[in-house]
């Protein structure tokens, strides 16, 4: 190893090797050490070995681990596979970083610049390169493209001291000491109340966000509707059938509905007042993470934890810009007229750019800013390889936001009607788009849809050629969706742009939520329901936003991370004694729901045999095999079944429609089927 | 103290969420009976136990209600 080269860290293999290839022009040598590939070049006379991280290589933990134990408010940084199991490689790359670090003579971190890559290069700068975090330099790239990467590189800035970094490690601190003190007192409270011990766990953003499920929950839950009627008019004129509503959405009596009707039927409506507009729609502002995780889920139902992780793939692709931005803003440091030359030799886009490149380019702006990243765009670079049809999707989506953030604004003209009979106002509504602007480069995303009408005078007359009255219910409140639950933690200040979705996903992992239809479990409930009560301000969204706020300025260099850790330790401490204090109570809450969901899991259905009992998974004591048995055995119901002994097996609501038996879903392999568990029915077959 | 319907702990004999769940079941009835021109107790608590739209607490305190009240 020949001393007096640059070591290069970067947070992820694909970057490390589009970083070797942009600066080698695709030349670097690839070699091994401790099992991690590196890529040895040279740039500009100088000799270089670029190596990366896998995410986060270092984690916090307690000294003692020991579950039993709490509080603890003692934490370290370890290599990331003593404290996590799933980051079985954190040890190979940092044994890696450590040996190439003792030939070097410069470092520069090149992960990616945000809070969690800031983290990732202070560590290993620290701790694998014994102490360079202040002396190393700082490569600063929104894309993975070679000129890009160049640019940064013939630029490259000194350590500033890394508020970023300070933020990131206090930001995990805070997690870990939350969520250890936290989980542990919940986990130990049914062992305190003679239960067995269940693993239960609350993180800092995951409280407040369990907080909004759970208070959505309640208003479903006890939701009571009322009727009201929807009175709406058939009219025609010149041949042509118009359905007009009545100018109350509601009318809240059954009585006066037909009132309405008998004194309409018959008549004739006049045209008494028509209002014609034109409405200018503005093109929408360019991409943070946010918008596009709900434009995503909005246009194709994609999670917004699986659209991050296909934008995070098209970004290591070099195909569009870093995502986990917050940014809404355009830079003409981007190159505009770069990006839509790429573009434009896409199949697809070529007559949008051409079109556009007509005149000045000049891109809508939002008025959200990120100072390390602009709002996420293409970079105009051809996929090198096939994508997949999601990643496909996502790609044009940015593609085409990026478009129509250069399109003039749209026209829509709009008319409404007000037909009168007699006292009875109905209102007809029409809307065109006159000139599409924008609308044409977003394409299908745009949403926008014609409602025609003829032309229509004042005075017109129309024919009523029916009153209808429909009884409706109010509707209750919908539940949170995926993405509408992003909304709500971005509206409330709650967790990161980076974090949302993952906080999202472990509260589903948890078992607190399901991931589909977003539905609070018994054990959401319970927990909820447990720390209300006893650590109130654990889950408010205050205290934790608020310490978003500081860990905000603790980035921006401006507060100390000391501070706001002791700040923290406080508030834990005063919540966890109490928890601990009820600890008899809380246990048996949740204990409670912890069985009623074990018992959820198993119940199947009803009983087709003694109609009474409830047909139940039960596993062998003597065989260990599980099969179907009713719960009214001890009774005497000896109905019973054999199931598939792989795989995992869910009941579904509606019986089998020959036998009445229930029907399970049984997911073993790539393809769940759906199986009636009563071996003698009629139509069993696979479905 | 358990709650009647669900058996989670309380201090009366509904827990916090039927206990709301009943409060706006008895509040939503006026608006029945004046939506419909009059209508029975019982036959309000079956008709918002039949409504696809009453939410699973409030349900199960129609049901609760019906049976206390024959």
């Amino acid at each position: 190893m020949s001393p007096g080269y640059t070591l290069v860290i970067c947070e992820k293999p694909d970057a490390a090797s589009r970083i070797a290839d942009a600066l080698s022009g695709g030349t670097a040598r690839r070699e091994q050490v401790d099992g991690t590939t590196v890529f040895r070049l040279s740039w500009k006379g100088e000799d270089f070995a670029v190596c990366a991280a896998q995410g986060h290589v270092y984690g916090v933990s307690d000294p003692f681990d020991e579950r039993a134990v709490y509080p603890v408010f003692d934490v370290e940084w370890y290599s990331s596979d003593l404290v996590d199991e799933d980051a079985s490689g954190a040890a190979r790359r940092i044994s890696a970083v450590k040996k190439l670090s003792v030939g070097a003579s410069r470092f520069i971190n090149a992960c990616d610049y945000d809070v969690e890559g800031e983290t990732i290069g202070f560590n290993l700068l620290r701790y694998a390169c014994g102490g360079k975090e202040d002396v190393a330099l700082r490569a600063k790239f929104s894309t993975l493209t070679a000129e890009d990467l160049l640019r940064s590189f013939d630029d490259l800035k000194p350590s500033e001291g890394s508020g970023l970094a300070r933020a990131g490690r206090a930001r995990h601190a805070i997690d870990f000491v939350w969520g250890v003190n936290l989980s542990r007192a919940l986990s130990q409270a049914p062992l305190g109340a003679g239960h067995r011990y269940r693993t239960v766990s609350v993180g800092r953003v995951q409280g407040p966000t369990l907080g909004f499920l759970v208070e959505r929950e309640c208003e479903i839950r006890e939701f009571v509707p009322v009727p009201y009627w929807k009175v709406s008019g058939t009219f025609e004129k010149d041949g042509r059938e118009f359905v007009a509503a009545y100018s109350r959405d509601r009318v809240d009596s059954w009585s006066r509905a037909a009132e309405i009707r008998a004194d309409c039927e018959g008549k004739d409506a006049v045209a008494s007042s028509i209002r014609r507009g034109l409405a200018q729609i503005g093109p929408p502002v360019p991409f943070n993470i946010g918008d596009l995780q709900k434009e995503a889920f909005r246009a194709f139902g994609y999670t917004p934890s699986r659209t991050l992780e296909l934008a995070e793939k098209l970004y290591l692709g070099a195909l569009i810009s870093y995502p986990r931005t917050g940014s809404q803003r355009l830079p003409p440091s981007i190159n505009y007229h770069g990006i839509l030359r790429g573009i434009g030799k896409m199949a697809g886009y070529s007559a949008s750019v051409e079109e556009l490149t007509r005149s000045e380019l000049k891109p809508v702006q939002g008025e959200k800013v990120d100072p390390a990243h602009p709002a996420i765009h293409p970079t105009g670079e051809n996929p090198r390889r096939p994508l997949g049809v999601a990643e496909a999707s996502i790609f044009d989506l940015v593609i085409r936001r990026f478009l129509a953030a250069f399109g003039p604004s749209a026209r829509r003209e709009m008319v409404d009607v007000s037909l009168m009979v007699g006292e009875h106002e109905f209102g007809l509504r029409g809307g065109r788009t006159v000139f599409p602007g924008w609308m044409k480069y977003y394409g299908r995303y745009s949403g926008y849809r014609d409602v025609g009408l003829p032309r229509i005078s004042e005075g017109d007359r129309f024919r009523v050629e029916g009153v209808s009255a429909e009884e409706k219910f109010e509707q209750r409140p919908s539940k949170f969706s995926q993405s509408s639950l992003l909304e709500k933690m971005e509206n409330e200040g709650v967790g990161t742009k980076a974090t949302r979705a993952d906080i999202i996903s472990t509260l589903v992992s948890r078992g607190y939520v399901s991931g589909e239809s977003m539905e609070v479990s018994d054990l959401g409930l319970a927990v909820m329901e447990a720390m209300t009560q006893y650590a109130p301000s654990i889950v408010s969204t205050e205290l934790t936003r608020g310490i978003e706020e500081k860990l905000g300025a603790v980035e921006k260099g401006i507060g100390k991370e000391g501070d706001l850790l002791r700040e923290t330790v406080r508030s834990i401490a005063s919540q966890v004694a109490e928890l601990s204090a009820n600890e008899e109570v809380v246990g048996r809450q949740i204990d409670v729901a912890l069985v009623n969901i074990v018992s959820k899991a198993f119940a199947l259905g009803r009983c087709p045999v003694c109609k009474t009992g409830e047909l139940r998974i039960v596993t062998s004591r003597s065989t260990r095999k599980r099969f179907v048995g009713c719960s009214n055995y001890h009774s005497g119901c000896r109905a019973s079944a054999p199931l598939p002994q792989r795989g995992k097996i869910r009941a579904t609501p509606k019986p089998c429609e020959r036998c009445s038996w229930p029907v399970v879903y049984v997911v073993a392999g790539r393809r769940p089927w759906k199986l009636c568990v009563n071996p003698s029915c009629p139509g069993r077959k696979r479905a | 103290m358990k709650c009647r319907v669900c058996g989670r702990e309380s201090t009366a004999d509904l827990c916090r969420y039927h206990g709301e769940a009943e409060e706006r079941l008895r509040a939503a009835y006026p608006h029945w009976v004046r939506a419909y021109g009059g209508m029975k107790w019982k036959d309000y608590l079956d008709s918002v136990k039949r409504n696809p739209q009453t939410g699973q607490w409030a349900k199960e305190i129609a049901e609760l209600l019906k049976g206390d009240s024959e």
